[in-house]
């Protein structure tokens, strides 16, 4: 797999580099700010791109700027937008109008080598990683806004918010110690509850509890 | 006020009363000549003289200290109708005949005086019609006591000899004067009873005097002669030695508050125009204008909606109850300030408002400038309060960063250093080097959460809305943000200001309002960003509490916004704070 790297940090650049190379990916390039990423990207066509939100020049969100450039570009790259703080208006925005390959994470999460390289795969082939962090805002808030998400058991609420990171149930089944069957049943339960069409596609069922969690 | 700031007219002035003096002293000298000094009468007529010194004496000083004061001049007229009595002793016919048609003058005089006091004006009609009558009963009714007797002092002004009538007119007279006399007491009564205590003090022994005096005057012939057996002669001592006493007296009283000279109005603008001067100086100048020592400038802080005195301190509603006159200065319509003075010793409430008029643009540029002192002083206690929050806070994240960072680091770094040392199996090396990451990765938390707090990404990355709304987010009670204003519609200090202050809000609506719901509102309204957060809590919370409203109120005043708190008890806090979007 191929992957494309954005981050003005040289150490960290470099240390990203190290890792993924470790974890038998291809770093194909890496740019120092947004203008050079979407060059090498154009060039170097990755499979996934992994690029800081705040870079140079102005240090706001032009690798958020960029990651959507590139989506609208070549349709098919996977892109992770690392941040040091997630909120969720940015995870909306990267998420609005877009099919899955998409990822908002915060940088710490880099040193959680073994579920970060798990969260690129995922990415990678087309799912979603949205950070724990901005998820458990999106879960509070809805679970005080909305009677719906408030009704649900606090197993339930967990279950939705590691279903809104974009985790499989296998996924959540081994974190939270059930069985795939025993997630399946919460999730059903979930769905019923929030009036969620049922879907066979895993990860539109995530992008539907997104939408679901952040309307308003 | 000095001499050699002197206005013309006052010049003038001098002048014009050091010719009066002139002229009575030798009108005292023409007296003196002119009396018959013997016969036995002798020393009764040498008090006429002596009078009329006393008065020009008396009257000149007066007028000289308080020229807008008429006392003076009315002693002076006293002294003329003292100057008629004694032409009157004299031998030659035309003077004693003039003499003695104005003889019993001295006595209307002196209920002139009495009611005059102290401003030397009639002040109301009742006043005025007594001493005109009294006027009138001392020159007309007292007409037939020479016209029509035969025996008179003067028989060249006999035009016929009618006993009857003269005796009838004589009746007449005294029933009038007698009247005159009632009223007047009536009056200066009525004057005592109205009178503040201080008043009192000069008022009362002046009417007593001068009401015995007249009482002396009207009935001494008729009592003393009769019932104690007192010659003609005693009797005409008596009254003129009282009589001496009484312009001493009316001068006095018109001087106290001492007698330094008051200035003349045009005087104290031409001292105005010279130089600046102080307020102090202004109140000690116009003090001596109007002949009150204890006068002085209150200046209007509209701010507070009072007065204060030249030293800065707030007028009591003590102070401004007192028995004295307040006369608010106006300025183009506006309130500036008030001469606060004992209204008894002002001969004309009028003169007041004048002097306050000539004062008022002096008061203002006073004023004008003690509002700079003030505000330049609370400016630089607003720098420096916002100097002492800035390094509180620096103090703060350093402790922060200090005590709890760096120790945990210290502890992962000893982690560390043991997993080195220590070794183990794979499995136990795995699990700890796992376990070091995750403490590692807390204290990168940590990290972030400092720097988030000291300036959030989203405020700099996108701007206020993007961050109060994720400020909102985070809230761990039920918060609802209303927008009306887009990211970079104001400037970046602006909504910095913004952002902290919705942020300290927050954060004391978390930590002490006990409040179930919180509702933050931003808005733009004409170059105004209105930012307000309203909680259903406890209220009862007060600004100046700890270092961050307070800070806030700094930052908000220093962008020339301002921040007000509403927090009654029981019905929640509701903090508003306005701030110009361009500075």
């Amino acid at each position: 797999m191929r992957i494309v790297i954005g981050e003005d940090e040289a150490l960290l650049r470099r240390g990203l580099e190290l890792m993924l190379t470790d974890a038998g990916f291809e770093v194909a390039a890496v740019a120092a700010d947004a203008e050079m990423l979407e060059t090498v990207v154009e060039e170097h066509r990755p499979d996934l791109v992994i690029t800081d939100i705040r870079m140079p020049p102005t240090f706001t969100d032009e690798g958020l700027v960029a990651a959507r450039r590139i989506r609208a570009r070549f349709a098919g790259t996977a892109v992770v937008v690392l941040s040091q703080h997630v909120q969720r208006r940015y995870a909306v925005e990267l998420l609005s109008g877009q099919a899955g390959g998409l990822g908002y994470l915060l940088k710490q999460r880099i040193s959680d080598v073994e579920q970060f390289i798990d969260d690129l795969h995922r990415v990678a082939e087309g799912g979603t990683a949205i950070d724990p962090d901005v998820v458990a805002v999106m879960v509070s808030r809805a679970r005080r806004a909305d009677s719906a998400v408030g009704a649900l058991t606090p197993r339930q609420q967990e279950v939705l918010g590691l279903m809104a990171e974009g985790r499989s149930n296998a996924s959540i089944a081994s974190r939270l110690f059930l069985t795939e069957k025993a997630v399946v049943q919460h999730t059903s339960r979930i769905y019923d509850a929030l009036g969620l069409a049922l879907d066979s596609d895993a990860h539109r069922r995530v992008l539907a509890v997104l939408h679901y969690l952040t309307q308003n | 006020m000095s001499a050699r700031t002197a206005a013309p007219v006052r010049r003038s002035f001098d002048r014009a009363l050091f010719a009066i003096l002139c002229l009575g002293l030798l009108l005292a000298v023409v007296l003196t000549a002119l009396l018959p000094f013997d016969g036995p009468a002798a020393p009764v007529l040498a008090l006429f003289p002596i009078n009329v010194l006393i008065y020009l004496g008396a009257g000149v000083f007066a007028w000289y200290h308080r020229p807008s004061n008429r006392m003076g001049a009315l002693i002076l007229l006293a002294g003329v109708w003292m100057f008629l009595g004694g032409i009157a002793n004299t031998n030659i016919a035309i003077l004693a005949a003039i003499g003695t048609v104005g003889q019993v003058l001295p006595l209307a005089g002196l209920v002139h005086l009495l009611l005059a006091f102290p401003s030397g004006r009639l002040p109301d009609g009742i006043s005025r019609a007594t001493v005109i009558v009294g006027y009138v009963n001392s020159l007309l009714l007292q007409a037939p006591s020479y016209l029509f007797v035969a025996d008179s002092l003067l028989p060249g002004l006999m035009l016929a000899e009618l006993p009857a009538l003269a005796e009838w007119f004589d009746v007449a007279q005294e029933i009038v004067g007698f009247a005159v006399l009632l009223s007047t007491l009536v009056i200066l009564a009525r004057r005592l009873v109205r009178s503040s205590a201080i008043e009192r003090r000069v008022l009362l022994p002046l009417y007593v005097y001068g009401m015995a005096v007249v009482v002396v005057f009207l009935f001494a012939s008729r009592v003393l002669r009769p019932f104690f057996a007192w010659a003609p002669l005693d009797i005409a001592a008596l009254q003129l030695s009282l009589l001496c006493g009484v312009p001493i007296a009316f001068a006095l009283g018109a001087l106290r508050g001492g007698i330094s000279r008051t200035g003349e109005l045009e005087e104290l603008g031409v001292w105005l125009g010279e130089t600046p001067h102080t307020k102090t100086e202004i109140g000690a100048a116009l003090a001596r204008t109007l002949g009150d020592p204890t006068l002085e400038i209150w200046f209007w802080m509209p701010r507070t909606d009072n007065y204060v005195d030249a030293a800065g301190t707030e007028v009591t509603s003590a102070q401004r109850q007192e028995h004295r006159g307040i006369e608010p200065i106006e300025l183009d319509g506006r309130r500036i300030g008030a001469i606060s003075c004992d209204i008894s010793l002002m001969s004309d409430p009028e003169l007041v408002r004048t002097a306050g008029r000539v004062v008022a643009i002096a008061i203002d540029r006073e004023r004008l400038i003690a509002e700079l002192v003030e505000s330049h002083r609370a400016l630089q206690l607003s720098r420096e309060r916002l100097v002492e929050v800035a390094d509180m806070e620096r103090r703060r994240i350093a402790q922060n960063l200090h005590d709890w960072l760096q120790v945990q680091l210290v502890l992962l770094a000893l982690d560390a250093q043991q997993l080195a040392i220590a070794g183990g199996s794979r499995e136990t090396v795995h699990e700890r080097a796992t376990e070091l990451r995750k403490g590692i990765d807390t204290a990168a938390t940590a990290l972030r959460e400092v720097v988030h707090e000291v300036m959030p990404a989203a405020l700099t990355q996108r701007g206020l809305s993007a961050a109060a709304e994720d400020l909102v987010d985070r809230m761990p009670i039920l918060t609802t943000l209303t927008l009306g204003v887009a990211d970079g519609e104001c400037s970046p200090v602006v909504e910095s200001t913004a952002y902290f202050v919705v942020a300290e809000a927050l954060a004391n609506a978390v930590k002490h309002s006990r409040a179930g719901a919180i509702a933050v509102s931003l808005r733009r309204e004409a170059e105004v960003l209105h930012v307000e957060i309203h909680d259903n809590g406890d209220g009862g919370a007060q600004l100046g509490g700890g270092f961050g409203l307070t800070g806030m109120t700094e930052r908000v005043s220093a962008l020339g916004g301002k921040l007000r708190m509403d927090s009654e008890q029981g019905r929640g806090t509701t903090i508003r704070a306005e701030i110009p979007c361009e500075l």
